[in-house]
């Protein structure tokens, strides 16, 4: 498969120059635990209260620092005009989609590993055992998050003040992303099994496939206008 | 002007007659509501500005589709055209709303699935403009905002099926349910004065997006004046 | 469809851009056969770079078309692209890899069998054998650009578009470049250089064309002595 093929390249290039400059997720991984903190003293959040609130708390610092990586996703094609390096080989415009979408979700699950155990230090939560869950669904928002943020961020690329419209843009878009991932979740915390929640994940898979589907198909017409 | 420019007079004439035989068929003919009263009245604004402005979206839709596809001017125009008339009738929507909430509920604003819903929509709109605006390359700028249009489509049964789920099972459903208008009861004049208005409405509409799409076209002949030279 | 061998023919047909209310390029019509090895000259805003976006597809034409040995060529036509190689004044080479990560990065793309010898031929080729591990962000620009030049020599395309190679190259660097170029054009490619420096880039090539203003005003093939192409040109340069 060339498409393959060619998504692991732009990948390998994606997480080298990550990790050779640290450019986006060290800054990722700061503001999300900054958030934790100016959570707690906006709302001082009790301790029994704790879990009512980890769901949309937990959510607002992903899509926050998600949302940051988003405004650095083509970072590194600004350099040396590489976008138009990228633009005049035959690869496939989809590829260039997916490695990008898949470069963010990967940022913002590494976010999420460390931020998701550092709210149960932080706020003195019990639940340990459902961190699995939860990252699960933390999961299926992050892809959906990035399948739409991706497209938006290319979209955005040349547009005057992009990281103020970026958000503009995707937050109302999200919304089934949001509600989906803090429904579930509480109704983790809530029965401890993911049973009830089974509509909302329903909503959050259908969410992933349709714009991933539909970024893939409509990336070529951004990237090259 | 010419044939087109009479079409554009009449439809608008005709959106005035209508406009003012619903106004009499809403604050005169029709009685007022068992419940509500008097402020139950401004249903028959508030009913078919909402139904206009899911029209718009549909119109930024086939508008967006058909740009992308074709590439023709003329189908970002009526993409663009719609989503400036949708702000319009989607802000409208929400200011009528709120002067019915606040004597019914006595609030403003209240988290009911349709309220939020329209209010998202609004903010998807608003963002449609604003991408268009900050986009430098014309044609760059279509290509974008079609992309938002046909995205933001796609979304909307997304975003009602999640907001509709979130109020349901969370709160006591509200009064704007759906399923909740008793069609059977309602007395015979209110659901003439409801379909008067809504012919009002959608004369208007269209009469308004008659008007921004010849703006448009008027735009892209400047356009090509500056181009190539008078014709 | 192209074959490789038979030399690529280039057709540009009516070709118009518009950039807001002004014409970048208007009304150009262009033939170029198998090894050309075409001057592309004017003043600055001529339409040069724009020309030589269009031709590689990274700008979409408002009117008229571009076609490849009869293919229609814009921006959907990915397959065709590796066919165009274009050398631009801004690099195209990511700062964060190294030398070798960028050739083996583009020849994955180009969907060139993956062969680590032939890199490091192709470095050493252009002086940067001692510089394959460094980060390219440590280059200059000139050798930033010779790292450019190796990219298109593994490449192999078959139409090589130049805007403003001269720039930032020493003297070696410009006669390797010139080397490729003629070897490019004897085995039956095209190359098409936009450039100030008219002196060096008339004993180069084969044909001149001139834009003016976005038009296409002199497209000569090259004999001695030329005074038709120097009595056009003279209106661009002050007199000596």
């Amino acid at each position: 498969m060339d498409i393959l093929r060619q998504t692991t390249w732009l990948l390998w290039k994606d997480l080298l120059l990550e990790i050779r400059r640290r450019e986006s997720l060290l800054a990722m991984f700061f503001f999300g635990v900054l958030i934790l903190f100016i959570f707690h003293f906006a709302f001082e959040i009790p301790k029994e209260k704790a879990a009512e609130m980890a769901p949309g708390l937990l959510w607002l610092a992903f899509i926050f620092t998600g949302t940051l990586g988003l405004a650095q996703l083509f970072q590194a094609e600004r350099e040396n005009h590489c976008l138009e390096a990228l633009l005049l080989s035959p690869v496939d415009r989809g590829a260039l989609y997916l490695a990008k979408v898949l470069f963010n979700t990967l940022l913002m699950l590494l976010v999420e590993l460390v931020v998701f155990p550092l709210f149960w230090m932080l706020f003195n939560l019990e639940a340990w055992n459902l961190l699995p869950s939860l990252f699960l669904v933390a999961l299926l928002g992050t892809v959906g998050f990035c399948a739409i943020g991706a497209l938006f961020s290319a979209v955005t690329l040349k547009a005057r003040s992009r990281e103020l419209l970026l958000p503009l843009l995707i937050f109302p878009l999200m919304i089934p992303v949001i509600l989906a991932t803090i429904r579930s979740m509480e109704i983790l915390f809530r029965t401890g099994g993911f049973e009830e929640a089974y509509d909302w994940l329903r909503l959050l898979i259908g969410f992933d496939v349709i714009f991933l589907t539909a970024g893939f198909l409509i990336f070529e017409w951004v990237i090259e206008a | 002007m010419g044939q087109t420019g009479k079409a554009k007079k009449i439809l608008g004439s005709l959106a005035l007659i209508f406009i003012v035989c619903g106004l009499y068929f809403g604050l005169v003919q029709a009685p007022p509501d068992a419940y509500q009263g008097e402020v139950q009245r401004i249903m028959y604004l508030h009913i078919p500005s909402i139904l206009t402005a899911y029209l718009s979206f549909f119109i930024v839709f086939i508008g967006s589709c058909l740009f992308l596809w074709k590439r023709e001017k003329r189908d970002d125009i009526l993409a663009h055209s719609g989503a400036e008339i949708g702000v319009l009738f989607t802000g409208l929507t929400i200011i009528e709303g709120s002067i019915w909430g606040k004597p019914t509920w006595g609030v403003w604003w209240t988290w009911d699935a349709r309220l939020t819903l329209t209010g998202i929509l609004f903010l998807i709109f608003i963002g449609y403009l604003m991408l268009r605006s900050l986009i430098e390359d014309e044609n760059r700028g279509a290509v974008c905002a079609a992309v938002l249009g046909i995205i933001g489509f796609l979304d909307i049964p997304l975003i009602h099926m999640s907001v509709y789920w979130w109020r349901t099972l969370h709160q006591p459903p509200s009064i704007l349910r759906p399923d909740k208008l008793p069609w059977e009861n309602v007395h015979p004049s209110m659901l003439i004065a409801l379909a008067v208005n809504f012919i009002a409405f959608l004369l208007l509409y269209f009469y308004l997006l008659s008007l921004r799409i010849h703006l448009g076209e008027l735009q892209e002949k400047v356009k090509n004046v500056r181009l190539y030279g008078p014709a | 469809m192209f074959r490789k061998g038979t030399g690529l023919h280039v057709a540009v047909q009516g070709l118009s851009k518009a950039y807001g209310f002004f014409w970048g390029l208007r009304d150009i019509t262009l033939e170029f056969k198998p090894s050309d090895c075409i001057a592309l000259l004017g003043p600055n805003g001529a339409g040069k770079t724009t020309l030589l976006k269009l031709l590689s597809a990274l700008l979409s034409p408002t009117q008229g078309e571009i076609t490849l040995d009869g293919a229609r060529f814009d921006a959907g036509s990915s397959r065709l692209r590796s066919l165009i190689g274009y050398l631009s004044p801004h690099e195209h080479i990511y700062d964060g890899l190294t030398p070798r990560e960028n050739l083996l990065l583009f020849a994955a793309l180009y969907g060139r069998k993956e062969n680590p010898l032939e890199n490091e031929q192709r470095l050493k080729a252009v002086g940067l054998e001692g510089w394959s591990d460094q980060y390219a962000a440590a280059l200059s620009s000139g050798m930033k650009c010779r790292l450019a030049i190796a990219k298109w020599l593994l490449l192999k395309p078959e139409m090589m578009l130049l805007d403003e190679p001269y720039g930032v190259l020493d003297g070696s660097g410009v006669e390797f470049l010139e080397n490729y170029i003629r070897g490019l054009c004897s085995s039956g490619g095209i190359a098409v250089i936009a450039t100030h420096h008219v002196q060096r880039v008339l004993r180069l090539c084969s044909r001149a064309i001139v834009l003016e203003q976005g038009r296409v005003v002199f497209d000569e093939v090259k004999r001695e002595p030329w005074e038709s192409f120097h009595r056009a040109y003279a209106k661009f340069t002050p007199r000596e």
